[in-house]
């Protein structure tokens, strides 16, 4: 969906991205992980050329960006941005309808793709198509931000830090929603953060940067298995290297296949290892019982597994 | 809102008694033979007034605007400390010396004088309008961008909306200091409530120099007045441009 060949940019002597090379698989979301200054953002801007590459060049679909008309290729990438930038002089529902209008739609299917919008990002409809936008939260303003960038139903979509600035509650909440938003529309997504744990949580691939060099990119499990040195593992922190381990690793691959006693805290079967870990310490519990689900027969996972050499 | 039009009101009232009021004029200045003034009706000089002071607001507001605009976009952003202290520099020519200057060139009438009022009223708005168009946040100009609005869209439908309190501020003072200026427009022939002064005092005649200098000053007044009640911070926020910080 989206190929980077060799891009770098460069200001003055400053190299803010140095020949990156990289391809996000369509459908997928990619997190570009890296701390501030190591050009995540400014990669990410060159896709829907609010930077362009000093050399190397994106690719869209199999076509070279540069060879687009900005606006025309602005309208057809879906872009959320940390501050949200929500127009504030216009209602909610025409922030959303800001590309339909521009794509010239009737007013009749603009207003049912706002509905549409406003209920997927989980946001009532009713309640919230006439506000101001200084009348929402910071949550809901993203909310609604992240529904102006899928108002035309971009196959394409551009986070940068979308969540940074939210309290880690709604911060958690506005990643699920997009995960389930993701599992909905099937979208290519490139999200930008700085933010180690929301990039475990989000990434289908993970692509590392550190002074505008990609050092690493790969799943998060692949990914933390190598990283012994190096920035990638500075940037998870070191002595936070095997819980984030953990968060990558199914808790089901290291249930004994023991019939799950009754007495025992239950966990789902699609939790992480870590996951696992933090209810063995909230229940007190050295064991917890996994119930079958799918393929998985159901089993029980004991603490020596979990702590025990891999 | 009361005391502004009620001001008015008896403003107009003035003017409408001021020719019948001739003892009163005859008991102020009892050495003067012709002491009401009669050369036209006071009514025609304020309608005067107010055209070349409304006229010469609508130019400063056009060309404060343009270089505003100008100095905001990125190509422009070079020439702005120009534009600035040509504007300041305009300013800074007292309106009487504009006239006189502009005499020779375009002789008398309304033409000298309403260049005179451009000059003083054109920086203002300029000022206004770049410190409103500087002031649309970041964030909003990148997500415009990046939503795929092209410059000129986003100039009319982001920016200037969200300026416009901050340039309606800046046209108000124009506007203001246009009317209170505009008096002296009478020496190069103007008409306007300035013209009873001049012509008092070519002739000696105190009595059309009070008169004209009391409604000159009045209405100097209600122009002020008026731009307070316009600039009150209650009233500007209920247009829901201006949102409060959160």
């Amino acid at each position: 969906m989206i190929r980077f060949e060799g891009v770098s940019r460069r200001y003055g002597e400053q190299v803010a991205v140095d020949r990156v090379t990289l391809e996000v698989p369509r459908g997928s979301i990619c997190v570009l992980l890296g701390e501030s200054g190591s050009g995540k953002s400014t990669l990410m801007r060159m896709v829907n050329r609010l930077v362009e590459p000093s050399a190397g060049r994106v690719l869209v679909d199999g076509r070279d960006v540069a060879g687009a008309e900005p606006e025309a290729l602005r309208r057809g990438i879906g872009y959320v941005i940390q501050s949200v930038g929500l127009f504030p002089h216009w209602r909610v529902g025409d922030n959303i309808a800001t590309v339909p209008r521009l794509l010239g739609w009737d007013a009749a299917r603009v207003a049912r793709r706002v509905d549409v919008l406003l209920d997927l990002v989980g946001l009532d409809a009713a309640l919230f198509r006439d506000r101001f936008p200084h009348e929402l939260s910071g949550g809901q303003a993203q909310r609604v931000g992240l529904a102006r960038a899928l108002a035309a139903d971009p196959p394409l979509l551009l986070m940068d830090e979308p969540f940074s600035a939210l309290d880690p509650g709604t911060r958690r909440g506005l990643q699920s929603a997009l995960r389930e938003i993701h599992a909905e529309t099937g979208k290519t997504i490139l999200f930008v953060t700085h933010d180690v744990e929301e990039a475990l949580t989000l990434a289908d691939t993970l692509a590392v940067l550190d002074q505008g060099r990609l050092v690493a990119q790969g799943s998060s499990a692949s990914l933390l298995q190598e990283a012994e040195k190096g920035p990638v593992r500075r940037i998870f922190g070191k002595e936070s290297l095997a819980f984030h381990r953990l968060a990558t690793l199914p808790a089901s691959s290291l249930a004994r296949p023991e019939d799950a006693r009754q007495d025992l805290p239950m966990l789902p079967a699609d939790a992480s290892l870590k996951q696992a870990l933090m209810l063995m310490l909230a229940e007190g519990s050295a064991c917890l019982a996994i119930p079958a689900e799918g393929a998985f027969p159901g089993g029980t996972l004991h603490w020596a597994d979990l702590v025990a050499p891999r | 809102m009361i005391l502004l039009l009620g001001n008015l009101l008896l403003f107009l009232v003035a003017l409408a008694a001021a020719p019948r009021l001739g003892w009163l004029w005859q008991a102020l200045f009892p050495g003067i033979s012709r002491p009401v003034w009669d050369s036209q009706s006071w009514f025609a000089l304020l309608a005067e007034h107010l055209m070349l002071a409304l006229g010469a607001t609508l130019i400063a507001a056009l060309i404060g605007l343009s270089a505003a605009i100008l100095a905001t976009r990125p190509a422009g952003r070079a020439l702005r400390p120009l534009l600035d202290s040509m504007f300041s520099l305009a300013q800074a020519v007292p309106p009487i010396a504009a006239i006189a200057l502009a005499l020779p060139l375009m002789g008398f009438g309304a033409a000298p004088t309403l260049l005179a009022l451009v000059l003083y009223a054109a920086l203002p708005v300029m000022r206004s309008a770049v410190a409103g168009l500087d002031a649309v946040p970041a964030a909003v100009l990148d997500a415009a961008r990046g939503t795929g609005m092209g410059p000129g869209r986003i100039l009319a439908q982001i920016e200037l909306p969200l300026a416009l309190p901050v340039i309606q501020a800046g046209l108000r003072v124009a506007l203001v200091l246009a009317i209170a200026t505009t008096a002296v427009g009478a020496v190069a022939g103007a008409r306007c409530l300035g013209t009873p002064i001049v012509t008092g005092l070519a002739n000696g005649n105190l009595s059309w120099v009070l008169q004209g200098a009391v409604f000159t000053a009045w209405l100097a007044v209600i122009a002020d007045q008026a731009l307070r009640l316009g600039l009150d911070p209650e009233r500007r926020r209920s247009n829901g441009r201006l949102a409060p910080a959160r």
